[in-house]
């Protein structure tokens, strides 16, 4: 067991500390305490609300964001722990208004229902197609295994990264 | 959402690290992925008053040593041990182990270290107790366990869960512990406490710095399994990870070494199983034999609603499945496994 005593922690001053961060390309300093983690500074403080904070413990992947190239839980980070990193959330994935072809998979094939776990979905895929252009149903479950969706069942979800990576969807006859 | 301030410190060598350890007292403590730390202080099990990051220390790429032994750093990530080609192909089990922790994004983030040294879990400790449980477990400096109401003595049940540490205890792997007065090096199974309230044998100012599997002797085989509800981003129900090695004539059994894990407050040696298992031939009945006293022997702690006889039954099983699986592959692989 450890814990401080109250007297050392009230004793204890948490400075902000200033962090540069590339969010979708663009950096920002941002003062943070160490406790703040990165969705706390994605949403907080840079204002971008497409990634989502759910179970904030590691249990569900909502908060995915691309760190370095690495999918990562963002609720599970320090921000202070990221300084100088490039971050890609769900925002830095369409051009403009113009989605990019995941995102048109994701619609077309009904791999969207509430929508909370999408832009962890999206970011996890998005990370899976990057390092396997073409990858086959076992590969997508286990990339994904870490996110979960309560709406669809996930098949929407395969079948959207599958067309994505062009390959062929079964067409499903329920 | 983490509800307490502390300090934060990044240090630039493991020995750096120490050093901060050795100067910050037992208030402090490292992160390196911060996939098992950080929930922890979310739900105030741990309330350190500083971390001391890891980041800043690039982990060294495995490497072969004198006798084949692969070196595997401590700050190596999961996801990178899982792809690493040395390590699929000299101890496939080892990626296969850590290809099953948590999920994707976890094995990513946390570290072949961290794996080590996570706290043990119930279905109570690991979340706030503030609310539903308002008064503090054993664990938590208190005077209750609420998984088991009649415990009243000053001791806690919690299930030890890392799924790497019975494939390294398997694989007879030993391990490098950076302290203040230098390195020692234990083997895996050392590391750990056997009790639930302290589960690890690490002095304040150490640090797990390297893993070190030896190489694979011939004619050995590996089998490997980790039960649990879903099937992925879980905590394993229980894990087999089990090691044969036969005699020249491919039957009779060399070396066994049975390890199970998410059983007990730390991997279990199935000892007694291993004893029947070594100098015997190895048949179908031997294995199941073997299995059955390695279930027994584990005397599994019904933990996350399992029951004893549940959890039991399921080691009875998957043991002899997997010693099934090895002994195939010992037979099968002229060389290393």
């Amino acid at each position: 067991m450890l814990k401080t005593d109250n007297e050392s922690r009230a004793a204890l001053k948490a400075p902000a500390q200033v962090v540069s961060l590339c969010v979708n390309g663009e950096w920002s300093e941002l003062a943070v305490k160490p406790r703040t983690t990165l969705i706390e500074a994605i949403r907080d403080l840079i204002g971008l609300t497409g990634t989502k904070a759910s179970c904030e413990s590691g249990t569900c992947g909502a908060c995915t964001v691309l760190a370095d190239g690495r999918p990562v839980l963002s609720c599970l980070t320090l921000a202070v722990e990221c300084d100088g990193m490039e971050v890609r959330t769900v925002e830095g994935l369409a051009e403009g208004d113009k989605l990019n072809p995941l995102q048109e998979a994701f619609l077309d094939h009904g791999a969207v229902q509430c929508g909370f776990c999408t832009s962890g979905m999206l970011m996890s895929a998005t990370a899976l197609l990057e390092r396997d252009p073409k990858p086959d149903r076992e590969a997508i479950n286990k990339a994904l295994e870490g996110n979960l969706c309560r709406c669809t069942g996930y098949n929407g979800i395969v079948d959207a990264l599958l067309a994505a990576s062009g390959q062929p969807v079964k067409a499903r006859t329920e | 959402m983490i509800l307490f301030d502390f300090g934060y410190e990044r240090a630039a060598t493991a020995e750096d690290a120490v050093a901060r350890l050795a100067r910050l007292g037992c208030d402090a403590r490292l992160l390196a992925g911060g996939t098992d730390l950080l929930p922890s202080m979310r739900s105030e099990l741990v309330m350190p008053a500083t971390l001391i990051s890891l980041k800043a220390i690039a982990p060294e790429a495995p490497c072969l040593g004198a006798g084949g032994s692969l070196r595997i750093d401590a700050l190596t990530r999961l996801a990178d041990l899982e792809r690493s080609e040395l390590v699929r192909e000299r101890l496939p089990m080892l990626a296969v182990a850590a290809r099953a922790v948590g999920s994707n994004q976890i094995r990513e983030m946390g570290t072949l270290g961290g794996n080590l040294c996570q706290e043990t879990r119930c279905l109570y400790l690991n979340q706030r107790h503030d609310y539903q449980f308002a008064a503090p477990c054993f664990k938590r400096g208190g005077e209750c366990c609420y998984p088991f109401p009649r415990n009243k003595r000053d001791v806690c049940w919690s299930v030890y869960m890392s799924d790497v540490a019975p494939a390294l205890i398997a694989l007879d792997a030993s391990i490098e512990i950076l302290g203040a007065n230098g390195t020692r090096r234990v083997g895996v199974e050392e590391l750990f406490s056997g009790s639930g309230l302290r589960p690890l044998n690490l002095e304040p100012a150490e640090l797990l710095r390297a893993v070190s599997v030896p190489a694979r002797p011939a004619r050995c085989g590996w089998g490997f399994h980790k039960s649990s509800v879903r099937g992925g981003l879980e905590f394993g129900m229980a894990v087999c990870a089990v090691s044969l090695r036969l005699e020249a004539d491919g039957q009779t059994c060399a070396e066994a070494r049975v390890a199970l894990g998410a059983v007990r407050e730390r991997p279990v040696r199935a000892a007694a199983a291993e004893r029947l298992l070594a100098g015997s031939v190895l048949d179908k009945a031997r294995l199941a034999q073997a299995a059955a006293e390695a279930a027994k022997e584990a005397n599994a702690l019904p933990h996350h609603g399992f029951t004893k006889r549940h959890l039991t039954d399921n080691l009875r099983v998957y043991v002899r499945r997997t010693l099934e699986q090895a002994l195939e592959r010992a037979r099968k692989e002229e060389r290393a496994c």
